[in-house]
């Protein structure tokens, strides 16, 4: 680790926000990936590469490496209208809390969860589910 | 399918292709349009080897780094030709309808 020079050091550094799990198997891949569509003269990671790492890194992190599951990635035709049915009767539920019982607080727990089923529903598209 | 997914099964339905090579295939494929990151590349990657669609072919050490090269599995390329028949039907059927309106304009 201590011989790399000072790009690839930095390009690690992004690739650490991933779980050690992962790096364990894929960091040297990673880097050697990064490494090869660096510029010659180029001492500090692209934003977009940085950002892009960060982005994955993270999610990767928070979900285990398995957000949608696989079992619900492989049963997406069923659970994807499931998510977004839950989604609208959250929607319903946030609505009727705020119209008729000031429930506005209600809200900060509510539309996160709206929001996580409407991102597992966007995960599992038909369209994007390879089949 | 993800263009992405559909781009990266296209490139390994060459050659099996490390890393940075399929980022370039696909780079070419796509005439320059698409443009993968490391990140987007290995979690396309991970979803692609999940579903059985790709799989890993051998690897090599290259300035002290892992380059490990993946390939198309039976499956995979079965998912790319339907995939492929089903956007030149879409294709075919865009041009019949645009063709008349091309002509006259």
């Amino acid at each position: 680790m201590t011989d790399h020079n000072p790009l690839e050091r930095r390009y690690r550094r992004w690739l650490a926000l991933y779980p050690k799990s992962f790096r364990a198997d894929r960091e040297d891949e990673m880097a050697d990936v990064l490494m090869q569509g660096a510029d010659p003269d180029q001492t500090r990671p692209r934003a977009r590469e940085a950002a892009d790492l960060a982005a994955h890194g993270l999610l990767r992190r928070l979900s285990g490496g398995r957000f949608p599951s696989p079992w619900e990635r492989a049963h997406a035709n069923v659970m994807f209208p499931v998510r977004i049915g839950i989604a609208l009767w959250l929607c319903f539920i946030s609505a009727m809390l705020v119209g008729y019982h000031r429930g506005e607080l209600w809200l900060l727990l509510l539309v996160p969860a709206i929001l996580l089923h409407l991102y597992i529903a966007y995960r599992i598209r038909p369209s994007a589910i390879a089949r | 399918m993800q263009e992405t997914s559909f781009l990266i099964l296209t490139a390994l339905a060459g050659a099996s292709l490390h890393g940075y090579g399929i980022i370039t295939d696909v780079a070419q494929i796509s005439g320059g349009r698409v443009q993968l990151k490391a990140g987007t590349l290995y979690a396309a990657l991970d979803r692609l080897a999940a579903d059985g669609l790709i799989e890993p072919d051998r690897e090599e050490i290259v300035d002290n780094r892992l380059r490990r090269y993946y390939r198309i599995t039976r499956k995979g390329a079965e998912r790319l030709a339907e995939e492929a028949d089903r956007l030149r039907a879409d294709a075919h059927a865009a041009l019949t309808r645009l063709r008349p309106g091309v002509a006259t304009s």
